[in-house]
């Protein structure tokens, strides 16, 4: 059972269409949501909680349409919003038990999942000051566990990472993988870092401008390049050179020589190059893109991922 | 040497398990906002500065009935200085200022911190909220409105050495303090949350219900006795006066002798009907903002 389809999905403001008639069905797991600033991912996540209306179509969330049973799905949802949420004179236990309590546990329930909740994203004593006094990093901590703590099926995450510096951005991308793998909870994490997304995620989805590019596992994008890698200790020009003459695409890179690969022969002629230059053949790699390249290419940068 | 297990090399993982308890969903997700609410009107699970306007305010209400209790107990008598029907004028500045600093938090709050997109995301609806909050700030406001008149008849019924034949004695005004105390409560969160609800700004939030409770007060006094005729209708518009012209109706009192009730002339339940009018269009107000608002 697909855990998020929609169905035509429109939101307009006014003259300005933020999603137009979005098509979506997505498996469990940790799903990335990627797009650039205004691509309509916060859009999206706020139709599918209950945040906004829809201008036309319908979306269901692990099974419950988000208007008509609005109340009843989002006992199982997350939401970590991007913006600030925290209020700053209560202390993160007392705001997270609340939390829980509103999404139906019990008051001892939310209590002690709170407890366990906060421990998880690794908030200890300061869990019992006042929020006013918190890091970026621990006020993101809370953030998430209030999105955790009445252990939810499903968990929207809008750029996670946002205002943490580099080591608090690595702990809060281990912490969002370890959740979703572990648990058993879906995530969809929107973000517009692109390395994030391949980081934590197992299937990508890309909107641009409020409409689907592409839905599909990680590793179909970053398929292989077709792109070989070459690393000879040696004269690398030479190589180079004699590569052009036989006929291969080829390009100098540093150290090593990058070779479009068409065809099994491709192998042969540069064992037979390095062998008659007498350079040592170090390593053939092939390559594999990153997401980066291929939204680079998107944008019309480089054609090719060899040049 | 055992090698360390993977997953619980880190420290993290000391905390999370999938929750298999029941969920209670939407109802108590409600009863939950209200009594954190609630809570929160009075400062409660707050730093000690957000209580002490909530608490002195409340202790300044409760005054004139220890006032007449400490007289009672020095005068060992039957004291009435304060009858039901006339307490609301004792209090009705400290409930006042108890809406103009308070309303404002109840609301105001979540929409400047941005709470709100936490709650809406959660097992309730934008109106289960609104309603919420008004419930919540109500029964608060019944604090000031009834407990202070609690405190009097049964002190009062102390003081006269016969709890059971005072009680007897003023049983019928029971009924009517209730009703008088709950629809002042409602009639003030739902005409204070309805005017800060509006707007995130605190300072604006005060400045509005005060407003509406003190500046209207004086306006309306002089329509009436200097204008008149259609300046009559301005006893409406004065929560002051037509809480007053209600409480009069309940407890079936007359207007008093140059009052502004009795100089504009009107039915003493046409402030009854004022008050329920002023209750729905508060709480409809209420709703309405945070159907709209964006979360």
């Amino acid at each position: 059972m697909p855990i998020l389809e929609t169905r035509g999905l429109v939101k307009r403001y006014g003259s300005v269409t933020a999603l137009g008639g979005l098509d979506l069905s997505l498996e469990p797991g940790v799903i990335g949501l990627v797009g650039a600033n205004g691509a309509g991912k916060s859009t999206l996540i706020k139709i599918l909680l209950g945040l906004i209306d829809a201008t036309a179509g319908t979306a269901e969330v692990i099974g419950y349409d988000v208007v008509a049973q609005g109340p009843l799905l989002r006992q199982f949802v997350g939401y970590m919003p991007e913006h600030d949420c925290l209020p700053g004179d209560v202390s993160a236990t007392e705001f997270v038990a609340h939390m829980a309590q509103i999404n139906g546990l019990s008051r001892s329930a939310a209590r002690e999942r709170t407890a366990e909740t906060l421990r998880h994203v690794g908030l200890f004593e300061e869990r019992y000051r006042e929020m006013r006094g918190y890091s970026t990093g621990m006020k993101q901590r809370v953030k998430l566990a209030q999105a955790l703590v009445h252990d939810p099926r499903i968990l929207f995450l809008d750029e996670p990472t946002n205002g943490l510096d580099p080591a608090g951005r690595d702990e809060m991308l281990d912490l969002v993988r370890r959740t979703g793998n572990e648990f058993g909870i879906s995530i969809i994490m929107a973000s517009h870092l692109l390395g994030e997304i391949e980081r934590v995620c197992e299937h990508l989805v890309v909107i641009d401008a409020g409409h689907l590019m592409r839905s599909g596992p990680i590793r179909e994008f970053t398929a292989t390049t077709g792109t070989l890698a070459v690393e000879v200790d040696g004269d690398v020009s030479a190589l180079h050179q004699r590569l052009r003459e036989a006929g291969l695409e080829a390009a100098h890179e540093g150290r090593q020589v990058l070779v479009a690969l068409d065809g099994e022969a491709a192998y042969d002629i540069i064992r037979d190059a390095c062998d008659d230059l007498g350079v040592g053949l170090v390593r053939i790699e092939l390559l594999r893109r990153n997401l980066e390249d291929i939204f680079r290419e998107r944008a019309g940068e480089g054609v090719h991922a060899a040049s | 040497m055992q090698p360390a297990d993977a997953r619980t090399g880190n420290i993290y993982d000391l905390g999370y398990r999938n929750y298999t308890g029941k969920r209670l969903g939407r109802r108590h997700a409600v009863l939950a906002l209200y009594f954190y609410t609630l809570r929160g009107a009075f400062g409660l699970g707050r730093r000690t500065s957000s209580k002490i306007i909530p608490i002195v305010i409340a202790v300044i209400a409760f005054l004139p009935a220890v006032a007449q209790l400490a007289i009672a107990a020095l005068v060992s008598d039957e004291v009435d200085i304060i009858t039901p029907e006339g307490y609301f004028g004792f209090v009705e500045v400290p409930i006042a200022l108890f809406c103009a600093a308070i309303a404002p938090e109840i609301t105001g709050r979540d929409m400047r911190q941005r709470t709100l997109s936490l709650y809406f995301s959660r097992a309730l609806q934008r109106r289960d909220y609104a309603l919420a909050k008004l419930a919540a700030f109500a029964t608060a406001l019944t604090l000031l409105t009834l407990m202070p008149q609690v405190l009097l008849v049964f002190g009062n019924g102390l003081a006269t050495n016969d709890v059971t034949g005072y009680i007897s004695d003023n049983w019928a005004d029971v009924p009517g303090t209730f009703a008088a105390g709950l629809l002042i409560a409602v009639l003030c969160a739902a005409g204070s949350l309805a005017i800060a609800s509006q707007t995130p700004r605190r300072a604006y939030a005060t400045v509005g219900v005060v407003a509406w409770f003190l500046i209207s007060f004086p306006i309306a006094n002089i329509l009436v006795f200097a204008i008149g005729g259609v300046g009559r209708y301005a006893v409406f518009a004065s929560p002051f006066d037509f809480i007053y012209g209600c409480t009069l109706w309940i407890f079936g009192v007359g207007a008093e002798f140059e009052s502004v009730q009795e100089e504009a002339g009107f039915g003493l339940w046409t402030y009854f009907v004022a008050v329920l009018a002023y209750i729905g269009a508060g709480a409809a107000l209420v709703v309405r903002r945070f159907a709209r608002v964006s979360a």
